[in-house]
């Protein structure tokens, strides 16, 4: 299943600080809730996620890296693949980040998506869309958090 | 079925129970009923390091009368708390949702509490326990505390009840004489409710006098339409009368949309079954 | 027309009492064999690794940690077996010119369908099997999948690269070309209605009870196969020619097998890597499915877009009719895939005298699970067309749905009737199963209640639906395989063995799994020989006792195996004669047999004469036979149907639909069946029973639903939603008989037919009570949601696929794309919080 999730938001600091911020993948890649980033340099990082949902616990462990990246343009975007421990399937996200000037501050657009198969998928009720939805609810916010906090 | 391998441990009392779970910490999960637990292993969408089963503690087990209260332990299965006489004369509503359950097979297996802990917001306890104001009984290192109803559900599956915690009771006040109807709408008969309502009246020379509702599967948790409640008061207790009350049921509800049904649609027959709901509880 | 027909009706005979089954103790009560019982010296235990993506590249499998697990003694890859397992087999190719892939039992370096096995772990317990396979390591580098029928059919993206195309084969049967009847094109030139019409037929899961399970013996001289199948007979020629083994060294035994419903009419990946399995390790192997993995990776059915014109004269007298198919194959081909949507071309026409036909089926590949025979096996699917078409040709007319199709249909007395197609319906009668059917149902009462609520706006509407079927089944006659390039012949093997205590052995190559053939076949032996109904004993399933025969599915058992059958039995009382003759001191020409006894014609009542038992231990004594006689009553048949069979019925359907919430609510459903004569009317009534349930289920309940990567979300059935005896009825059944005149019995199949006609009475029904609001068709399952958006919007709700659903959680426009908690500081989602009222 594929979910995709838009969010905008505004930050008082400027599109350079803010871009700064935004690119480095310590922050983002720990901003995905229940994970730990293991390793990062400036273009790539790897980490686990461990989801943590009433009955449901799976560990993806997996990478992420810049697919596309102009810091002129203040536009990137991020993928991490992440494979299910377990046999569970792989999880898939792809953030695409873009700022803008507005005013004093920065216009931030997000645009995350997620694709998960495999045994998640099969739970059923459509549950996971549910979690994936929340996750990337989470994730935005907590980004949205390191900039505005 | 077969699970990843777990270890197994069956307490004899709460405070064995607790013991358990603050040495384990997150690898540890209770096992009352298995009803919610057992299908995720059996799918393997969890490995917990350790499975404390909680069904051989003698003190959490039985239905008792509790001042204003009916007091649910965390024992209780489905069947147990149908078959109880308090139940049925006191709260009618929980008595005809829990008719509603899966099937019997799950009926004699599944625990109220356990569904309560489990707070799958399609599950049908939720509801009328939210609408019916109860308290949950929950022990932990520190002793027992209560929490109302209104502040247990937290999230999707996401309750009150802390790692180290177990809910080991339920109190609901009694509604003696209340009439009650739990509306759940299914496809095939054994299946999760697709929207559930859950209603409560108290009606007075045909006149609604107190009327208390709760939704099953109309968002991430368990929800109580006090909006409805609110402008059923009053009302006569006719299908007229009502229906203006109960037809904006849906507003401000974050129902999920699955194969059964898109979010505007569940809104949309919430309130179609919120009306009818009502109109069986008081007794039309 | 048969010996059935004219024999009087005495209790004593056993065809037509309702026996109960003598399989059943067994099987209820689980004192039986059932494949996963089997525990043989030294069994190893196996777990599949299975693809969770729908289409990639494999381009790593690490085996290590699997290998190093507690209890493990082999894993092996696509690359271990690719030069040793061949290619699943597909039986039918519809054309010469058919594109298929080979089709791995194991993945080699690409998977096709979310499922697809790329290992399979060898262990010594099942328990640890499953862990370890959980530790096999696989890198896919994804591919793009072709998920949609239709997308598919465009090449949009392909299934399989390699093959350029999706489209596998297109089939064309057309009436002016085959000298069966007139040109489509112009009867629709020259139509007064043309009635144009597109059905989708959902995809679906047979989910028999019993999951499949396999072992595999290695240790002896013959490889022994047990494996939970309908067809333990083609199983093992098609192991035999897979594997490159010799025939006469496997042996294959279908012992209890819990149902199928064409589900295990296949030579599975599994059952081909068990036997790798345990001749790689020289030990016996056992495979046993989950549900999950049943329900993902054991074939599905129906699958279909239909596209459908009937040309009509003014006066509703139907003129011709054009039909064009997308059949999704899934991923692979299996047994008879291709066949399937096939087995419906002559079944589109139905019981209606269309002069002009045209069919058309393109069968497409997609990523998917493949798709292969379920109950009907393209039957239901023109059924549910035609009949559909018919209300909709009604309705165009502004008459009776019931009055058109009278208008159109054979009448009794022109049977036996060439169709359109150039089969030979033998025997039925239409008018009178209608009748029956209308009597029992209350047609005109429940019109008028209908046109009552209609009026009155009520909030439950009523809709009847009506379907008056006819299928062919008995498959099948062998030449008529053969002009449809089908593999096999459709023949039928038995055996009767005259045991020296007078016993009776009957040896079937029809595979029950749960049809109750112990019991009607006792029932008929026993009225040929003449013994004691408990005297008989039917022996089948294993290739070692029944060593010839094609097996149980299209309704074929009865009517082709029960004949083969019948058949032997006769051969027994011939070879019984010369001895009862030379016993009685009687001319042979002068001997009659009744009731299991030789007797001599005009030589009175109060004669002995002598009893088959009788002659049987003398056989088996062999002191003192009639010169030259082989000291053996036993016979052999083989049994080649010159014609199919011609079941029909008259279903009538009552559905009450809430307007308010779009639930349907069955209120009756009646049947009159016309299945010609019957052995054993309790199985008849079983199996009509489960045909309605399962024809219902398509109409109102299942749907196979992938989401938009390719995964299979009804993967269980929490949202497969199978009904159980609580979401049904009480049906009325009936029955009229024309006996069948292509078998001694009369006999009709009946295992499909309530399956193949039930689902579009149901959604005649449906649409019948909400034509009102301007709606024409509803996508099956008709969900709540979508009857409920059908009549908000007339058509336009009605069509939404439900795959839409599966991904629907981030629909255009839909409230519930917003993050959960604070929208931030100065943030705004693209859609506005709403808020909670909790």
């Amino acid at each position: 299943m594929a979910m995709e999730l838009h969010h905008t938001f505004t930050v008082a600091a400027t599109p350079e600080d803010t871009w700064a911020l935004l690119t480095d993948l310590e922050q983002v890649g720990g901003c995905f809730p229940g994970a730990t980033v293991t390793s990062a340099t400036d273009e790539e990082f790897t980490g686990n996620v461990k989801v943590k949902l009433g009955p449901i616990g799976v560990t993806y462990q997996g990478e992420g890296r810049f697919v596309e990246r102009d810091d002129e343009a203040h536009r990137a975007v991020i993928e991490g693949l992440g494979k299910g421990l377990r046999g569970l399937g792989n999880a898939s996200a792809k953030v695409t980040l873009q700022l803008k000037p507005e005013g004093e501050g920065t216009k931030a657009d997000v645009t995350t998506s997620m694709n998960i198969t495999g045994k998640p998928a099969q739970f059923g009720r459509g549950v996971m869309q549910t979690v994936s939805d929340k996750l990337l609810g989470q994730f935005v916010e907590c980004i949205e958090g390191k900039l505005t906090g | 079925m077969i699970p990843p391998e777990f270890d197994y441990a069956a307490p004899g009392t709460v405070s064995e129970a607790l013991a358990l779970l603050a040495e384990h910490g997150d690898e540890a999960k209770v096992l009352a009923g298995g009803q919610s637990l057992l299908p995720v292993l059996r799918m393997r969408l969890n490995a917990p390091g350790i499975v404390i089963d909680i069904s051989r503690i003698e003190e959490i087990k039985g239905i008792t009368e509790s001042g204003d209260a009916v007091r649910i332990g965390a024992g209780a299965t489905y069947q147990d708390v149908l078959d109880s006489a308090l139940v049925s004369e006191h709260l009618g509503l929980l008595h005809k949702a829990l008719t509603e359950v899966a099937d019997a097979q799950i009926r004699h297996r599944g625990t109220v509490c356990g569904a309560l802990v489990h707070a799958d917001p399609a599950g049908d306890v939720g509801a009328p326990v939210l609408a019916l104001d109860a308290r949950m009984v929950i022990q932990g290192p520190d002793g027992e505390r209560t929490v109302d109803a209104s502040d247990f559900f937290v999230d999707l599956f996401e309750t009150a009840v802390g790692e180290d915690e177990l809910l080991t009771a339920v109190e609901i006040p009694k509604h003696t004489g209340w009439g009650a109807h739990y509306e759940k709408f299914v496809r095939v008969s054994h299946q999760w409710a697709i929207i559930g309502i859950a209603a409560a009246v108290r009606v007075e020379g045909g006149t609604i006098a107190e009327a208390k509702v709760g939704l099953t599967n109309m968002g991430s948790t368990p929800l109580r339409a006090t909006s409805v409640e609110q402008a059923l008061v009053g009302k006569e207790a006719t299908e007229d009368a009502v229906a203006e009350a109960c037809a904006q049921v849906g507003e401000g509800t974050d129902p999920p949309s699955d194969l059964n049904g898109q979010a505007d649609y569940r809104k949309h027959v919430a309130g179609v079954l919120t009306r009818r709901a009502v109109v069986a509880a008081a007794g039309g | 027309m048969t010996a059935v027909d004219d024999r009087p009706a005495e209790a004593t005979h056993e065809v037509g009492r309702d026996r109960r089954r003598k399989e059943d103790q067994r099987l209820i009560t689980g004192r039986t064999r059932w494949t996963d019982n089997m525990q043989l010296q030294g069994m190893l235990h196996l777990a599949m690794v299975r693809s969770p993506v729908a289409h990639a590249r494999i381009t790593g499998i690490d085996t290590t940690a699997a290998r190093e697990s507690t209890g493990v003694i082999a894993v092996l890859t696509g690359q271990d077996v690719k030069d040793l397992q061949g290619s699943l087999p597909c039986a039918w190719p519809i054309t010469e010119d058919q594109k298929a892939p080979p089709h791995p039992a194991i993945a080699v370096d690409r998977v096709a369908f979310s499922g697809e096995v790329v290992a399979v772990v060898a262990a010594r317990t099942a328990a640890a099997a499953r862990d370890a396979a959980e530790l096999v390591d696989v890198d896919y580098e994804d591919l793009p999948a072709v998920l949609e029928l239709k997308a598919a059919a465009a090449d949009e993206a392909l299934a399989h690269p390699d093959l350029g195309t999706n489209r596998s084969a297109t089939w064309i049967f057309d009436s002016a070309e085959a000298g069966t009847g007139g040109s489509v094109d112009e009867a629709i030139r020259d139509a007064d209605v043309v009635v144009e019409r597109e059905f989708r037929q959902q995809r679906l899961i047979p989910a028999f009870m019993e999951p499949r399970s396999t072992v595999v013996d290695p240790t002896g001289e013959q490889f022994v196969m047990w494996s939970a199948t309908q067809v333990p007979h083609i199983l093992r020629l098609m192991l035999a020619m897979t594997l490159g083994v010799d025939e006469s060294k496997v042996r294959v035994v279908a012992p209890d097998v819990g149902g199928g419903f064409g589900g295990k009419l296949q030579v599975t990946p599994e059952e081909i890597i068990t036997f790798l399995v345990a001749r790689h390790t020289g030990r016996p192997c056992k495979w046993t499915e989950t549900r999950s993995e049943s329900l993902l990776s054991a074939h599905h059915g129906r699958d279909q877009w239909q596209k459908l014109t009937l040309a009509a004269k003014q006066d509703g007298t139907v003129t011709g009719l054009k039909v064009e198919l997308l059949a999704d194959m899934g991923a692979y081909l299996g047994l008879v895939t291709p066949g399937v949507p096939i087995l419906g071309a002559f079944m589109f026409n139905s019981i209606y005298k269309f002069p002009a036909y045209h069919f058309a089926c393109t069968n497409v590949f997609t990523n998917k699970t493949w798709t292969d025979a379920y109950r009907g096996a393209g039957r239901p699917e023109a059924t549910f067309a035609i009949e559909r078409m018919m209300d909709e040709l009604a309705v165009e007319l502004g008459r009776d749905p019931m009055e058109v199709r009278e208008q159109n249909w054979i009448t009794h007395e022109e049977f036996p009737f060439t169709t359109v197609c150039g089969l030979e319906y033998d025997s039925g009668n239409y008018e009178a199963a209608t009748e029956r059917a209308k009597e029992l149902f209350g047609y005109a009462e429940l019109r008028a209640e209908q046109q009552r609520r209609r009026e009155s706006g009520d909030r439950v509407q009523l809709g009847l639906g009506i379907s008056t079927f006819t299928e062919m089944c008995g498959l099948a006659p062998s030449r008529v395989l053969g002009s449809l390039n089908y593999g096999a012949g459709g023949w039928e093997h038995a055996s009767v063995r005259m045991l020296p205590t007078g016993k009776v052995e009957v040896i079937t190559g029809s595979s029950a799994h749960g049809q109750g053939h112990e019991t009607a076949w006792s029932q008929i032996v026993a009225d040929q020989l003449g013994v004691p109904f408990e005297d008989v004993e039917v022996l089948h399933g294993d290739t070692q006792i029944s060593h010839k025969g094609l097996d149980t599915y299209g309704s074929r058992s009865l009517v082709v195996g029960g004949q083969a059958v019948i058949n032997a039995a006769k051969k027994v009382i011939e070879k019984a004669k010369p001895l009862a003759a030379y016993q009685l001191e009687a001319n042979v020409d002068d001997l009659e047999f009744t009731d299991g006894k030789f007797t001599v014609k005009g030589a009175g009542a109060d004669q002995e004469g002598v009893g088959l038992a009788g002659l049987a231990l003398a056989v088996f004594a062999a002191h003192d036979l009639p010169d030259g006689m082989e000291p053996s009553l036993d016979a052999d048949a083989t049994f080649d149907p010159v014609n199919f069979s011609f079941p029909h019925g008259t279903h009538l359907c009552a559905m009450e639909v809430d307007t308010e919430t779009g639930a349907s609510r069955m209120r009756s459903y009646v049947c009159v069946d016309d299945i010609g004569n019957v052995v054993n009317p309790l199985i008849v009534e079983g199996q009509v029973h489960g045909g309605l349930v399962q024809g219902i289920a398509q109409a109102l309940w299942e749907e196979a639903v992938y989401d938009d990567q390719g995964t299979l979300v009804s993967g269980s059935f929490v949202d497969y939603t199978l009904p159980t005896t609580a979401d049904t009825i009480s049906f009325v059944t009936d029955r009229t008989t024309s006996p069948s005149t292509s078998n001694d019995l009369g006999v009709k199949g009946v295992g499909e037919a309530g399956c193949i006609a039930s689902t579009p009475a149901v959604v005649n029904a449906v649409l019948d009570a909400i034509r009102q609001y301007g709606v024409d068709d509803i996508l099956m399952p008709c969900t709540p949601e979508r009857v409920w958006r059908a009549i908000q919007h007339g058509q336009a709700g009605a069509s939404r696929p439900t795959a839409e659903d599966a991904a629907g959680h981030f629909a255009e426009g839909e409230p519930n794309q917003d993050p959960p908690g604070p929208a931030g500081v100065t943030g705004a989602t693209t859609t506005t919080q709403e808020g909670g009222q909790a």
